[in-house]
């Protein structure tokens, strides 16, 4: 096996072999599972307790001077007329009813003034949707449709259908499959960007780098930790997927997911290549800039410092997404398209939602594909010599003159 | 064939900006012998070490080992005890010491078994799967030593090998040494300790602000640039001055003398039994050692500068 496969198989298998790679891993999709449980159950708990509250019986004086209340509809849950507000009210105070709901004349414009024997916080939430349902069953009445009520409640759903070119285009879902390279770019540098850092970091705080060296060039010991850091990204993301997937598909129904129209998903190749060059050299960028910065301080604390600045400089254009997503004319677009370290995120966007050229693009990679071959130069360089600097931080001038 | 040559240093310059850190700098060592590099700190033995591994690249000249320059693809010919060193401290003792074997082109297999060979005869073989920062100081200096001797090397180079070591790993450490020789590797020390040196050595080079002052085999060295010492022992006071000897007192009732410019040791001995002052207890001649003259050599602008003033 070449020396850079012996690297790439040693420090995979040291990651993947290691409890605190797979709980960090399994952590973000376990997350967002518990929350998505919980807010599901939460959120039932809720509805049932509401329709509990809205059946639940109690006694009731109703004095309604809007006129929009069903006299048939007070008789069904046996409301009683109070003779006036202060007799209603004086009725409650008194316990001789448990709730006494006063519908001033302008029901629009005024609320429904509700008075009754404190149950609880969350009971006394029944008075309220006992005042909001009579008056809900009483205009359903009056309009003679359940459905009627319903677009009034909801509004009308619509469906866009769109041509370009005489053909029909997928509207949103054109942006699907472009996109999912930025989700899967944002999740890859979430998940290994700090092992990225603290890969060289290694090396040099253990005092292990000149041994390394004469028994592997600089070169393939990075690159074997590249291609190490690119599998592991892989089984990150499948670990993540894999678990949303089998939900989806094997048990939607069973977990109430809302449904996809996979059919509407735009598979047309040219986004899907680009998105998956501006994807290859973003991580190339990336990576490079982490592995230099790791190789070039003396300790993993201190190269986190410089950790955070990175992140900013490639995902500035979420900052300005308005301007990306709808002005792509406007200057900071343009540069931020073209400035290395934020052009694959904002190409990335541009090409997701459809307002880059084909020229844009292609000048756009080629500066990304470029500057992740001039920083992995400089990352090789910085880290053959940077990582015998063992003590101190090593200058930008001394990486470009210094002999190595 | 004693006098090949394993490694060839020719005319070796290496500059870091406007500092010259080695200047013409051109020795050899032969295949099978054991070689000491000896310089103060900063003298530039790290340096070319580094240059000669492929590490740094030279300003000028030429660094070959067996007639190429050194490259990564060579590694299983060489065991190299860098002076700063250290393992990967989370991983077990085999996981590390298979990486580096498989890295010295070693396969697998014949790895695993020079591994747990090694690892029963330093008495570590229970610690096979144990992370190396869960393993005492001693012990991590027995896996290091382990991985540097990985494959049998024919070319050992090893940069302050007993820094760091406490006894018992600075004895495996001269066995190990004294195995190697044996069977035949070439071993390059660079060191400070100068008795290993006299012990071990067949030649020497040593460096002086990057520049070659000494270069031969020990006896050469001593017999061209040491001097006729004498130990003595003693009751009493040394006279004052004497146009025969300088004495260096070493210790209340011991001293060493350096003979002045033509004097000879019968001169000095007549003149001490003389004096009345002085007993003599004991009176040794000896030609200085590797450590004096490497003293000397380096406490030379202070002598010139004492001379001046006088």
């Amino acid at each position: 096996m070449s020396a850079l496969g012996v690297v790439f198989g040693f420090e995979l298998r040291r990651t993947v072999t290691k409890p605190s790679f797979w709980i960090r891993t399994l952590a973000v999709p376990a997350l967002i599972a518990a929350v998505i449980v919980l807010s599901y159950f939460s959120s039932k708990v809720s509805s049932d307790t509401t329709e509990q509250l809205k059946t639940s019986k109690f006694s009731v004086q109703v004095l309604d001077e809007s006129r929009l209340v069903n006299p048939a509809v007070l008789a069904a849950v046996g409301a009683r007329r109070a003779a006036s507000k202060p007799a209603g009210v004086a009725a409650v105070q008194h316990g001789e009813v448990d709730a006494f709901i006063y519908y001033p004349q302008d029901l629009a414009g005024q609320p429904a003034e509700v008075y009754a024997a404190d149950a609880g916080l969350v009971d006394n939430a029944k008075y309220q949707a006992m005042a909001s349902s009579l008056v809900q069953a009483s205009l359903s009445a009056k309009l003679g449709s359940p459905a009627e009520v319903k677009l009034l409640q909801a509004g009308v759903s619509t469906k866009l259908t769109t041509y370009k070119d005489g053909a029909e285009t997928k509207g949103f879902g054109r942006v699907v499959a472009p996109g999912l390279f930025l989700v899967l770019f944002y999740a890859v540098i979430v998940l290994l960007g700090n092992q990225m850092l603290t890969s060289t970091t290694e090396e040099k705080e253990n005092r292990v780098v000149e041994m390394i060296l004469t028994s592997v060039s600089a070169t393939h010991l990075i690159w074997g930790k590249i291609w190490a850091l690119i599998v592991l990204g892989v089984i990150q993301v499948l670990a993540i997927l894999v678990p949303v997937l089998v939900a989806y598909f094997g048990f939607r129904s069973q977990l109430k997911l809302p449904a996809f129209d996979l059919t509407q998903v735009s598979l047309a190749p040219g986004p899907i290549l680009a998105g998956l060059a501006l994807f290859v050299g973003g991580f190339m960028v990336f990576t490079a800039m982490l592995v230099a910065i790791g190789s070039a301080v003396p300790t993993a604390k201190e190269a986190g410092g410089y950790f955070g600045a990175a992140i900013i400089a490639m995902f500035i254009p979420f900052y300005a997404l308005g301007a990306v997503a709808t002005s792509p004319h406007q200057l900071i677009v343009q540069v931020l398209s073209f400035f290395p370290l934020s052009a694959p995120i904002t190409l990335m966007l541009r090409n997701a939602v459809g307002n880059v050229s084909a020229a844009e693009l292609l000048a756009g990679i080629a500066i990304i594909f470029v500057t992740g071959f001039v920083l992995m130069g400089v990352a090789v360089r910085t880290f053959r010599y940077g990582s015998l600097e063992y003590a101190r931080k090593l200058g930008l001038k001394e990486i470009f003159t210094r002999r190595v | 064939m004693p006098h090949s040559p394993i490694i060839e240093i020719r005319d070796y310059q290496m500059k870091f900006g406007p500092t010259t850190v080695i200047a013409d700098l051109s020795f050899e060592v032969h295949e099978g012998e054991t070689f000491a590099f000896l310089g103060s700190n900063g003298s530039g033995k790290t340096t070319t070490i580094r240059t000669l591994l492929g590490i740094y690249e030279p300003t000028a000249g030429e660094l070959l080992v067996r007639g190429r320059r050194y490259s990564p693809k060579m590694s299983a010919m060489l065991g190299y005890l860098p002076e700063e060193r250290g393992l990967y401290k989370k991983e077990s003792v085999l996981d590390t010491m298979l990486y580096f074997g498989r890295l010295k082109r070693m396969t697998r297999p014949a790895a695993e078994r020079w591994s747990r060979d090694y690892l029963e005869r330093v008495g570590l073989a229970d610690k096979t799967n144990v992370a190396l920062d869960k393993l005492s100081g001693g012990q991590q200096q027995k896996i290091q030593l382990g991985v540097t001797i990985m494959n049998d090397p024919q070319l050992m180079i090893l940069d302050e090998p007993t820094k760091g070591f406490d006894p018992v790993n600075r004895r495996l450490l001269m066995e190990i040494l004294e195995e190697h020789q044996a069977r035949g590797a070439t071993v390059v020390l660079v060191t400070h300790q100068m008795e290993e040196v006299e012990r071990l050595c067949d030649r020497v080079i040593l460096l002086k602000d990057g520049r070659r002052r000494l270069y031969g085999t020990v006896e050469e060295i001593r017999a061209s640039h040491g001097v006729p010492v004498i130990d003595v022992e003693f009751n009493g006071s040394f006279p004052k001055t004497s146009r025969h000897f300088e004495v260096k007192q070493l210790g209340k009732r011991s001293a060493e003398l350096t003979l002045a410019q033509g004097a000879a040791p019968q001169l000095v001995l007549e003149e001490l039994v003389g004096y009345a002052k002085l007993s003599l207890t004991s009176f040794q001649l000896r030609q200085s050692s590797l450590d004096d003259i490497f003293v000397a050599l380096y406490d030379e602008p202070g002598r010139r500068a004492q001379e001046v003033a006088a």
